[in-house]
């Protein structure tokens, strides 16, 4: 199973085999292929790089402490009222 | 007592403590997606509050246990375009005769095949880059690559196809990752590609 995609397959679902989009099984062909393509490894390895940049820039941002005070008032005095 | 209360007691009309156990571990996430919708802090405040106001006031057309961040990111989503987009005057449909960059892997693979240049951009420089694509790509590249929301998620709060939701996020990470490049090169991060060769 999973051992017969050329690099233009795998190229097409990169990205969602990336994001854990795909199926066990194309996951799989996709794998399989990247193992044994270095091209293709590569590049993966590159998109890898930035999604995981996207992910960790975004984590470092949250909610500020006053706007959830404020918030956790508005919720407050709304439930009071009913 | 509340006076709902008793009127109804089948149905609690307080959210209370479920509300706080479901809704309030998505503000981080809410006020991010509002930051990148908005641009603008203050707004961004004002869209997470409105939010989290609705959804106290909807809480009983939530299903508990199921996707709370989907769907108060649908209803901070809704609000936006309804409340917010308008004011700012920001085009709203996407160019789809914008000029589409090439794979960005094939141009650096000789001086960062890695893409380590990505992670040495400051965070506010990402998030300028961000901000400053189409609306449309961007809330799809927010939600997936930023918040690591499913394909399918994504589809449900926008009410479009998996397949639009796809297309966009591709062009989303080709605009993004050029941009990100020039600024690299620009800023010296990582050395121009020689203009001829071979």
């Amino acid at each position: 199973m999973g051992d017969s995609i050329n690099c233009r397959e795998a190229h097409a679902r990169l990205h969602d085999y990336l994001k854990q989009e795909l199926t066990p099984e194309l996951a799989e062909e996709v794998r399989a292929h990247l193992e044994k393509c270095r091209p293709c490894f590569k590049e993966a390895r590159f998109e890898q790089s930035f999604l995981v940049m996207l992910a960790t820039t975004s984590r470092k941002t949250s909610c500020p402490g006053k706007l959830r005070e404020k918030i956790l008032t508005a919720l407050r005095a709304e439930m009071e009222r009913g | 007592m509340q006076p709902g209360y008793i009127l109804s007691m089948a149905e609690p009309t307080t959210a209370g403590p479920q509300f706080d156990a479901e809704a309030l571990p998505h503000l981080d996430a809410l006020y991010r997606v509002a930051l990148r919708l908005t641009s603008d802090p203050s707004q961004a405040e004002d869209l997470v509050q409105d939010t989290m106001l609705k959804a106290y006031r909807a809480w009983r057309q939530y299903r508990p246990g199921t996707n709370a961040r989907g769907w108060l990111l649908t209803i901070l989503r809704n609000t936006f375009i309804n409340d917010y987009r308008r004011r700012k005057l920001e085009p709203v449909a996407t160019d789809i005769e914008a000029v589409e960059p090439h794979a960005l892997y094939r141009h650096v693979e000789e001086v960062d095949p890695e893409g380590a240049f990505f992670s040495q951009i400051v965070d506010d420089k990402v998030l300028e880059a961000v901000d400053a694509l189409p609306p449309d790509f961007r809330e799809v590249l927010v939600l997936s690559d930023m918040e690591g929301m499913s394909y399918g998620e994504i589809a449900e709060a926008l009410h479009i196809p998996v397949g639009t939701v796809k297309s966009r996020l591709f062009r989303a990470r080709r605009q993004l990752q050029t941009a990100l490049y020039q600024y690299a090169v620009e800023t010296g991060i990582i050395p121009a590609r020689e203009t001829h060769h071979g």
